[in-house]
């Protein structure tokens, strides 16, 4: 069984069976599903902004287009936006996120190549979560590959991609900033497994400033690239502006929406800067506890963004879960795999099912819909608090009989 | 300090007070698991039973919408009307004695309309089946409203069968009258706000699929039919008239439609109001009349009686909802509209000798269509799950969902368990102290390999899928005892593949039987609990059917009793496939009108009970 999980057939396959199921034309009848784009990653807005932008019109003078103008600049000059086209391209970046998780996988491991890599790249390539957001054609498989790639290259110790694969991916979605943590740790140390030995930071602080410097002038050129691209700074509010005072309100699978559609206006700004902090503050304990592993600390952290960002698209969990192939050594101190897969279960045949009741059939409403996406909720929180378990008990050794071990 | 401490809590160790709180909840929770499930079980088939029930909580019908206002306006309907209806009844019958196609009869209807001068079009459909070819013409004429613009509308429709015997060929004569010359009679009055269209749809419920599908502008692969060539504005509300006799005694009200929709319950309640109050005719659900008192058993004391009959009229109803909302099927014309979001029902004319005729129906429409008229959004969201026991009394979803879900939560405690169980072997390699021993107490873990199980469960359901393809290919349908025969054998024989797994080493890992009627549990508990939401008879029946079948299910040792098992598992799961009319009405309901209840019973729950059957068969 195992020796049937080569990666030179699983690969191939697999990407061939997307590219298939790609141009069917499933992905015209996904493509207006609230749980698979946001108004952040939606296809349809992408193509609204580049036929104004190719008009002539300012996209961001209007309130629907929110892409960052990279997008822009790449598909009206080097890629064109015919759906079957568009199809192939989103599959391909799902296919080069595969190939980014297997090379993490081997870099961790330390091996050049491993019964398991086939495996790894399944787990990627068959998450309904990611495989049904690139068939919608969001934008969210962008933002995933930019993770991936950029871990790749800091867990292959190539500083320079790295960086610029974190600040390309900063201007694709603002939140991923809390990566940059971790990501810094990782270049500065090492990515192989210290799970089992907490230590105290082994890696060379010394280099984290320049690379901090890198990152900033990386940063730095691409918004003055999207300025002259755009034409002026109005991307900024729009794009970067939006997932930090949420201007639009469309259901999504995140926890944001509904709390923004009940609330009193004048208590807006004060919850904007909430949930926003709320999302910061988990950087510095998740970096410190893991700073002897900060490929985990990354991986937790996807899957906090994964949970409460204000834009999130099924594909942000489906890339947290799919990378739990990557460490198999904490499968055995999970204490509850099985609840969280039936959470998961439940939500994802309840959020499709609550939309349709809600929106399609009318005989429910909003209330419903964000019942369910609590649910979604629940499970990511029922497997992220696994991890972080798994991840730091794990330390303590094998279960000896007669003795438990207690959180304090 | 310390002394604080003691004072908040226990003494000792706060993390091993802990510990052991949890170990003992656990080990409570364990030792009664059974205990829980067959509570659960009990309970919840117990409420079930209780559904009828007059002592379970159920509420009065009210009008939520204050707007609708119903019964609270004159009705100008009268005996000129009436006499109109006649004429035109009188008309219609000469079309049936002459034989007239749908053609001709569609034509004559629409030249009705046009001397009225409202708009009117005919539309000629034309579905291809595995069956055969179905054709038909309907009559259509749109009334535009005086005051607004045509953004909205209303429907009154007649089908030219009515749903006598659920649509046996009896002719609705008197119901396409009704509307004809409700269409003379509305035309009169300027205070429409939303424009009228009225349908005279051909056969049962084909003719109203067709024009439903072109109004809405949806294709079907199925279907060829005209485009319409008059069309108003978003139809909100739609009036069904069923008037198959020569006069009527009771309204009945007959309101679920296709995949388990049901309209608004405020539409029902204002026309049960207004039928009552302005019509002057008693209301039924469906047809039913209250059960005579005579046949109850003797030996029973007198004061049981009433509440014996009162909970066996109930039943009726209860169950007779059950009977078309389970299987997805609606019960007449109007069940097609609410795929469309819009409101329907349908107004049954019970077949009597008096004493109501056109005269009461004219009022009981004119003052319906006034109430549907006032609104101004649509009805609200929270009225859509109910189930009626009695004209005047209904369920809140509170009070009957509760009973799925019971037996969906006992299902999964029972998976849950058979999982945990699965990690753990008693370790016989300790020596037993004495002789009758229970082996051990010390207890060695195991792996559970779910790859095996969920292989097996991702090929029943592609199993079903292949199923399902079979039965709708026309060779099947042209020779059906040998193909289902055929079928059955094919599908037992490839659902014997699967015992190919490799087997495992039960002392290192779980065996799959264990593993796979976990997993089974599982999910069987999840479709179940989410079922519920969408239609609650089919997750009330996929329940019943279920919940004991599969949490029972298990491997023996002797040979002869596990192909027992196995067999009744076959059966219970692909039975089904010989009841040949209930077969194939329901793959002419997917073809047609798109129910996706065959689907359903392909593709879920079959592979489901294969599954169970299959646990019986694998070496435990």
């Amino acid at each position: 069984m195992k020796a049937s999980l080569d990666l030179g057939i699983v690969f191939p396959v697999l990407v061939a069976g997307r590219l298939l199921l790609a141009l069917t034309n499933l992905p015209d009848a996904l493509k207006h599903d609230h749980q698979l784009s946001s108004p952040l990653t939606s296809y349809l807005n992408l193509q609204e902004g580049i036929y104004l932008f190719k008009n002539g019109i300012d996209p961001y003078s209007g309130g629907v287009f929110r892409h960052s103008p990279l997008f822009l600049a790449l598909f009206t000059t080097v890629l064109p936006t015919s759906r079957t086209i568009s199809s192939i391209i989103w599959t391909l970046c799902d296919a080069v996120g595969a190939w980014a998780l297997v090379q993490i996988w081997r870099a961790r491991q330390r091996v050049a190549q491993s019964s398991r890599d086939g495996l790894i790249a399944a787990a990627y390539l068959l998450n309904p979560y990611l495989f049904l957001s690139t068939l919608s054609l969001s934008t969210s498989p962008f933002e995933n590959m930019l993770a991936l790639l950029s871990f790749m290259f800091a867990a292959q110790g190539s500083a320079s991609p790295s960086l610029l694969a974190a600040a390309l991916l900063l201007h694709l979605s603002l939140s991923s900033i809390l990566l940059l943590a971790p990501l810094v740790l990782l270049l500065a140390s090492s990515p192989v497994s210290q799970l089992a030995s907490p230590r105290s930071f082994s890696g060379n602080s010394q280099k984290i400033k320049p690379l901090l410097a890198e990152f900033l002038a990386y940063t730095a050129i691409l918004t003055v690239a999207s300025t002259l691209v755009s034409g002026g700074w109005a991307w900024v509010p729009q794009t970067w502006g939006a997932s930090l005072t949420l201007p639009d309100l469309t259901p999504n699978c995140g926890l944001w929406w509904y709390f923004f559609t009940e609330m009193f206006d004048h208590f807006r700004p004060f919850f904007l800067m909430v949930f926003s902090i709320h999302l910061l503050i988990y950087t510095a304990p998740i970096c410190i506890k893991f700073q002897y592993d900060p490929l985990y600390a990354a991986f937790i952290l996807l899957g906090i963004l994964g949970t409460f960002k204000s834009y999130p698209t099924m594909a942000d969990p489906g890339l947290f879960l799919s990378m739990i192939a990557v460490f198999p050594e904490i499968y055995p101190y999970l204490r509850y795999p099985i609840v969280t897969t039936l959470l998961h279960l439940h939500a994802a045949l309840l959020m499709p099912l609550f939309h349709h009741l809600w929106l399609n059939q009318g005989t429910a409403n909003a209330n419903f819909f964000y019942a369910s996406t609590l649910v979604f909720a629940c499970a990511n929180g029922a497997a992220l608090t696994d991890c972080i378990w798994a991840g730091l008990r794990i330390a303590i050794g094998e279960p000896q009989e007669g003795f438990v071990v207690v959180q304090e | 300090m310390d002394r604080i401490r003691a004072l908040l809590g226990p003494a000792g160790d706060q993390n091993l007070n802990r510990v052991r709180r949890r170990q003992v909840f656990v080990s409570n929770l364990t030792r009664r698991i059974h205990f829980i499930k067959f509570t659960l079980f009990f309970v919840g088939y117990l409420w079930m039973l209780a559904l009828p029930s007059p002592q379970l909580p159920s509420r009065g019908i009210y009008i939520d919408e204050n707007a609708l206002g119903p019964g609270q306006v004159n009705t100008y309907w009268n005996w000129g009307d009436v006499a109109n209806a006649d004429r035109y009844l009188e008309q219609l019958e000469g079309l049936r004695d002459s034989n007239a196609t749908s053609e001709q009869r569609a034509k004559v209807l629409m030249a009705e309309f046009v001397k009225l001068g409202i708009p009117a079009s005919t539309q000629h459909y034309m579905f291809t089946s595995s069956t055969g070819k179905l054709e038909g013409t309907n009559a259509y004429a749109v009334l535009s409203s005086p005051r607004t613009s045509g953004t909205e509308a209303m429907v009154i429709s007649a089908s030219w069968i009515s749903r006598t015997g659920e649509g046996d060929g009896t002719l609705n004569l008197r119901g396409v009258s009704t509307v004809l010359a409700l269409a003379n009679f509305l035309k009169r009055y300027s205070l429409w706000a939303k424009d009228i269209v009225f349908v005279i749809s051909d056969n049962y419920v084909d003719g109203m699929q067709a024009w439903l599908n072109a109004y809405h502008g949806e294709t079907q692969s199925n279907l060829q039919a005209d485009e319409l060539e008059l069309t108003s504005g978003v139809i909100w509300t739609a009036l069904n008239i069923d008037y198959p006799g020569h006069s009527f005694s009771h309204l009945g009200i007959f309101h679920e439609g296709i995949n388990g929709r049901l309209p608004n319950q405020d539409l029902l309640n204002s026309f049960h109001h207004i039928s009552k109050w302005t019509g002057g005719v008693p209301v039924l659900l469906y047809d039913h009349l209250d059960s005579p008192q005579s046949d109850i058993p003797s030996w029973i004391p007198s004061n049981f009686h009433q509440e014996i009959r009162e909970y066996r009229y109930r039943a009726k109803n209860v169950l007779r909802h059950i009977g078309y909302q389970a299987r997805g099927r609606g019960s007449g014309v109007h069940g097609l509209f609410h795929q469309f979001r819009i409101d329907a029902f349908t107004m049954f004319g019970l077949p009597a000798t008096g004493p109501h005729g056109f005269h009461a129906i004219g009022r009981v429409v004119e003052s319906t269509l006034r109430t549907t008229n006032n609104l101004l959004e649509r009805l609200h969201a929270s009225f859509f799950f109910y189930i009626l026991t009695t004209p005047e009394r209904f369920l809140k979803i509170g009070s009957f969902l509760p009973s799925a879900v019971l037996i969906s939560i006992a299902m999964m405690f029972g998976g849950l368990k058979i999982w945990s169980d699965a990690a753990w072997i008693p370790d016989t390699s300790v020596p037993l102290e004495k002789e009758g021993d229970a082996p051990g107490n010390k207890w060695i873990q195991r792996s559970r390999p779910v790859i095996p199980a969920l292989s097996i469960m991702l090929y029943t359901h592609i199993l079903g899928t292949v199923l399902f393809y079979a039965l709708t290919i026309s060779w099947f349908n042209n020779n059906q005892i040998v193909a289902s025969t055929l079928l059955f054998l094919m599908v037992t024989t490839l659902l014997l593949c699967a015992l190919f797994v490799p087997d495992q080493d039960g002392k290192t890992s779980a065996p799959v039987s264990q593993l796979l009627k976990a997993l089974n549990l599982c999910f069987a508990s999840t479709v179940i609990s989410i079922t519920t939401v969408v239609n609650f008879s089919l997750a009330m029946s996929l329940a019943i059917l279920l919940g004991i079948p599969l949490s029972i299910s298990s491997p023996s040792q002797s040979r002869p009793l596990r192909r027992a098992k196995f067999a009744s598992y076959i059966l219970l799961g692909l039975g089904w496939i010989f009841a040949s009319e209930e077969l194939q009405k329901a793959l002419w309901d997917w073809e047609i009108l798109r129910v996706w209840f065959a689907p359903f019973v392909c593709i879920v729950y079959t592979p489901l009970v294969l599954q169970a059957g299959l646990v019986c068969l694998l070496p435990s």
